[in-house]
């Protein structure tokens, strides 16, 4: 599957929400430190605890296959786990549905109309049962 | 840079529902020169959240593409063939060409602009933090309103004026907090009370504090006792008027029972 290697890699310099060196196991580490060595798309992930200062990230569909980090201490990992945990498009979109009916039930009106949002499927309540 | 291709893949095809979808011709296919030609290739696309796919067809088993659309804007283009409702998603990156894309007609082009544009995290952590804001606003108004259940300028409540001035005259003190009259709850119901008190301009004891950088209706304000005394200041203001207007009505009453 082609993807667009460029543009991921230009924002990979933009700022970024968290960055640190950590210790990955997995596929052996790449040479070249001015490019980023990998990409983990982060839908539909497990971000698990595994020993002390260490975490795991796994998908859905092959939960043993696991990217594994080490932290240089336990606060850092819970940093990690936390900034992850929120990282998804999925977590996103339940925060924004779950802020529009707590706005509505508090003001009565829908504030998703003013930015003309308010018909998109992604943003219906129905979307937080899923 | 390796990418977690198979996960990728594996949530394209899953049965999580996509926000938009329909054919496009494309002129992204490997080995074709910078500047698009021809009438391009159409594929079926996909867009779930921020990951634009691709797929020979409807039932395609494995995206061909994937754009990740972080970092870029969406804007119309003209297709080298005319009468093709095309649009671009631009990249700011160094040696990167838009990514050239045609719908099937003018509606389905500006169904996919719009789609575009507001497809990235970064839109969507745009909106939830504005939201986030509104909600602390509307809470924090509604609380205000809670702890004053009276009305401070008569200005701000024309409708409902009469209603509260006939309570305060009849129980003869100031309202206690526990007391919400009818109108004031229908109010604060029918206003959207976390946007527009904040616009409203300030009368009465409320602007002999705002020099403090206090308001009534500013989230900032702490203080409790400090909001009540504006309050009370108000009422005891009100009070006076009625009663002097009361004094002041006993002869018109006369008057009017004569012939």
């Amino acid at each position: 599957m082609r993807y667009n290697e460029k543009e991921l890699q230009a924002l990979s310099r933009q700022p970024a929400e968290m960055a640190a060196e950590l210790g990955m196991r997995g596929p052996k580490k790449g040479s070249d430190e001015a490019e980023p060595v990998g990409a983990l798309l982060l839908e539909r992930c497990r971000v698990t605890r595994e020993e002390p200062g260490t975490f795991s990230i796994s998908f859905i569909e092959d939960p043993e296959r696991k990217y594994h980090f080490e932290c240089s201490s336990e606060e850092q990992c819970q940093e990690w786990m936390e900034a992850l945990r929120r990282a998804s498009y999925e977590f996103m979109r339940r925060s924004l549905i779950f802020y529009r009916n707590e706005i509505r039930k508090v003001t009565g009106k829908d504030p998703l109309e003013q930015f003309g949002i308010s018909e998109e499927a992604r943003f219906q309540l129905s979307g937080l049962q899923a | 840079m390796k990418l977690n291709e198979r996960s990728v893949a594996h949530y394209a095809l899953s049965d999580s529902p996509a926000d938009h979808m329909g054919f496009l011709r494309t002129w992204g296919s490997p080995g074709t020169p910078p500047t698009p030609s021809g009438t391009g290739r159409r594929c079926w696309f996909v867009l779930k959240g921020n990951l634009l796919f691709s797929f020979e067809s409807r039932k395609g088993r494995a995206p061909l593409s994937l754009v990740v659309l972080e970092g870029c804007t969406v804007e119309l283009a003209e297709a080298p063939v005319p009468e093709e409702f095309a649009f671009a998603i631009c990249f700011d990156a160094p040696g990167v060409h838009p990514h050239l894309l045609a719908a099937e007609g003018p509606a389905a082009q500006e169904a996919w602009v719009k789609a575009l544009s507001r497809a990235s995290f970064g839109y969507m952590r745009l909106v939830v933090r504005e939201l986030e804001s509104q909600l602390q606003d509307a809470r924090q108004s509604l609380a205000l309103q809670h702890h004053s259940s009276w009305k401070p300028a008569a200005s701000r409540c024309k409708p409902q004026a009469r209603n509260n001035r006939s309570v305060v005259l009849e129980n003869g003190h100031p309202l206690s907090k526990d007391c919400r009259p009818v109108g004031l709850v229908e109010e604060a119901g029918s206003r959207s009370a976390g946007l527009g008190l904040a616009e409203r301009e300030l009368q009465g004891p409320a602007s002999l504090l705002l020099g403090r950088g206090q308001s009534p209706v500013s989230p900032e304000t702490s203080d409790f006792s400090t909001l009540h005394d504006w309050y009370g200041q108000e009422i005891m203001k009100l009070q006076q008027h009625w009663q002097q207007r009361a004094q002041g009505s006993q002869p018109e009453c006369e008057e009017q029972d004569k012939p």
